[in-house]
């Protein structure tokens, strides 16, 4: 008896479990299991498998067969299971191995001093004075400014996004200073807009930690009063990621209506001289908002 | 076929015993990455994470052989080709991508940056989705592998090369500052990505691409595999939007990988189903041969599937390919006596 294909139509003879021209199991067999698959013996030739119970008819050839008296069946490319798992296992070893070892010939000569912060020489709280800079540099490059405050573009730098809050501007070498400052509603406190600010770094990797070695100081810049510290952080962003530092400065007027923010984004490693470098920078900002 | 199966997917010549042995290898490589990350040891499992699949994928082109007799050949213009393109294509990268200029504004907390997804969620898969085939597509003895299945496993060997290239470029500042022992901290999902769900992107999606090339070499380009372009393109470019949307608007991590499987998933399903139809054609045409199913080790007599478990044998094993013997029609013989 021939078993028509129900996918494809093409007659296949009552022993065959799959359709032979499409791959489709066959009725008649759906309750039944297919034969289960037979592993050779290791360095013994394969089993000989006889044609199943129940011969096809005169005009279908079984398609089984029974290789011939010394028939090599082509040998099966059989890589054993230990060897695949023992790769892999490998592959962990060899790279907890070398992976630790590379960050600690990398970390070695690492300087683990602290700095003394990205935003040099805060003035203790109450008393707002400018940052005093000694390698503050004239500002050439004009002056950024929206509702809320307006900040000194050096030469060589650009504005790389703006807002009615929000001024981000960029350095040659591509580190970044955003600035923003608004009204708060309702009230918060400058501690408030510190864990804020903590919390919005740390969705955004996936571990961002407070920089060893630094402290957390209160402060003023340009007469606004607040909090500095750093955040270390992995900084990942397509198929890129680096260490990077941030100094940070989270603010707020008596009320509270009022906050202020500041973030230099740079290499860690940069961490320390980019914060020189935006020094004039910082120290050029003029808060629109008290 | 509409299962988005990893193993069965992108490993098509395996047979049911050695889909389960990789599998199991694949997850037990999975828990070291999970032992490293709980232990601290970032840098040694992102380094993990990244030769994962690849390493995995270099043991099935070995076990199933499908390069024949020029593993140096193939292999150079599959994985190592990929490797190259990779290194060139994330240098690239970085140079037209400042992550910190397009760092999302920490204040407000969900601050999008437009040019951001821009350039990582639009320019560069296009680029590396143009980019990615042309070591496979200049393959020299192309011409020896002729099935729609050769071209996708050779397209996800190009890609899973371009994968490793592209992590260790992109995490060499990392990798090289990293102190070696850190807090776990959320380091868990990002190694999900690049253990998982990178490599099988990059790795799926060329692979549609390139058997799509070698489905045009046949004289066979339709609908179905213009579509598979497309969906290689839209999946990698909604992969990479999506993750940078979720990452910027500050979501649970999970949901990004969630939303990575989900494209990813999708991206195999459509492989799936072009190489069922291929395979289909493909058989039509292979005739009836005395050989051994790879997967239940009959001997049988078929054409294009095993008549007892339903193995494609177009995707067989080099060496059982080359075992078939042909077989007379059964009648005939009757036949040429009575002439």
């Amino acid at each position: 008896m021939a078993l028509a294909c129900p996918r494809c139509n093409t007659q296949n003879p009552d022993t065959n479990a799959f359709c032979q021209a499409c791959g489709t199991p066959l009725a008649s067999f759906i309750a039944q299991p297919a034969a289960p698959p037979m592993e050779p013996p290791p360095g013994l030739a394969p089993p000989v498998v006889g044609p199943p119970p129940g011969a096809p008819p005169p005009q279908y050839q079984s398609p089984y067969y029974a290789p011939a008296p010394g028939y090599a069946q082509p040998p099966v490319h059989r890589t054993p299971w230990v060897l695949i798992v023992s790769a892999v296992v490998g592959l962990v070893v060899i790279m907890a191995g070398a992976g630790t070892a590379y960050a600690f010939l990398s970390n070695r000569n690492a300087n683990p001093s602290g700095s003394s912060g990205l935003l040099p020489s805060p003035s203790p709280a109450g008393s707002p004075s400018p940052i005093p800079s000694s390698t503050a540099t004239p500002a050439s490059g004009g002056t950024a400014s929206n509702a809320t405050f307006s900040v000194t573009v050096p030469a060589g730098w650009v504005i790389a996004s703006k807002d009615s809050t929000t001024i981000a501007l960029t350095d040659p070498s591509g580190n970044a200073v955003a600035i923003t400052s608004g009204t708060s509603n309702p009230p918060q406190t400058a501690q408030q807009n510190k864990d804020s600010l903590d919390k919005s770094l740390a969705a955004k990797s996936p571990d961002a930690h407070q920089c060893p070695n630094t402290k957390v100081t209160n402060g003023s810049l340009n007469g606004a009063a607040g909090i500095f510290w750093q955040m270390c952080f992995t900084l990942t962003s397509g198929s890129q990621s680096v260490q990077a530092a941030a100094p940070l400065f989270a603010g707020a007027n008596a009320d509270g209506s009022v906050y202020y923010g500041i973030v230099l984004l740079s290499l860690a490693s940069n961490k320390d001289s980019f914060s020189a470098e935006a020094a004039p920078v910082l120290a050029s900002i003029k808060w629109g908002l008290h | 076929m509409a299962q988005p199966s990893v193993f069965t997917t992108l490993f098509p010549h395996l047979g049911h015993h050695k889909i389960h042995e990789f599998r199991w290898a694949f997850i037990a490589g999975l828990a070291g990455v999970l032992l490293l990350y709980v232990a601290g040891l970032i840098t040694a499992a992102i380094l993990v994470s990244a030769f994962l699949v690849p390493v995995l994928y270099l043991i099935y082109l070995y076990e199933a052989q499908v390069y024949r007799d020029e593993p140096a050949i193939v292999l150079g213009f599959t994985i190592g080709g990929g490797v190259v393109v990779g290194i060139v294509v994330t240098l690239f990268e970085r140079v037209i991508y400042n992550p910190f200029q397009y760092f999302p504004s920490p204040f407000g907390g969900a601050g999008i940056s437009v040019g951001g997804v821009l350039i990582l969620g639009l320019l560069i898969p296009v680029i590396q989705e143009a980019l990615k085939p042309i070591p496979a597509f200049f393959l020299p003895n192309r011409a020896d592998f002729p099935e729609t299945v050769d071209g996708l496993v050779f397209g996800v060997a190009a890609g899973l090369g371009f994968s490793v290239a592209e992590t260790l470029i992109g995490f060499s500042n990392t990798l090289a500052n990293l102190p070696p022992h850190v807090a776990p901290g959320n380091w868990i999902y990002d190694l999900a990505t690049l253990a998982i769900f990178q490599p099988l992107l990059q790795g799926s999606a060329t692979g549609m691409i390139v058997a799509t090339i070698w489905r045009f070499r046949r004289g066979r380009l339709g609908g179905r595999e213009i579509g598979g372009v497309a969906m290689a393109v839209i999946a990698h470019v909604a992969f990479s939007t999506g993750t940078v949307l979720l990452k910027d608007a500050g979501i649970n991590p999970l949901f990004i990988l969630v939303w990575q499987a989900v494209v990813v998933g999708a991206l195999l399903i459509y492989i799936r189903y072009l190489l069922h139809y291929s395979l289909l054609e493909e058989a039509a045409h292979m005739g009836f041969a005395e050989t051994v199913c790879p997967n239940c080790h009959m001997h049988i007599v078929a054409s294009g599937f095993c008549p007892n478990c339903g193995m494609a044998l177009s995707a067989a094993p080099t060496s059982v390919r080359r075992g078939r013997r042909p077989r007379a029609e059964p009648a005939a013989k009757p036949a040429a006596k009575k002439a």
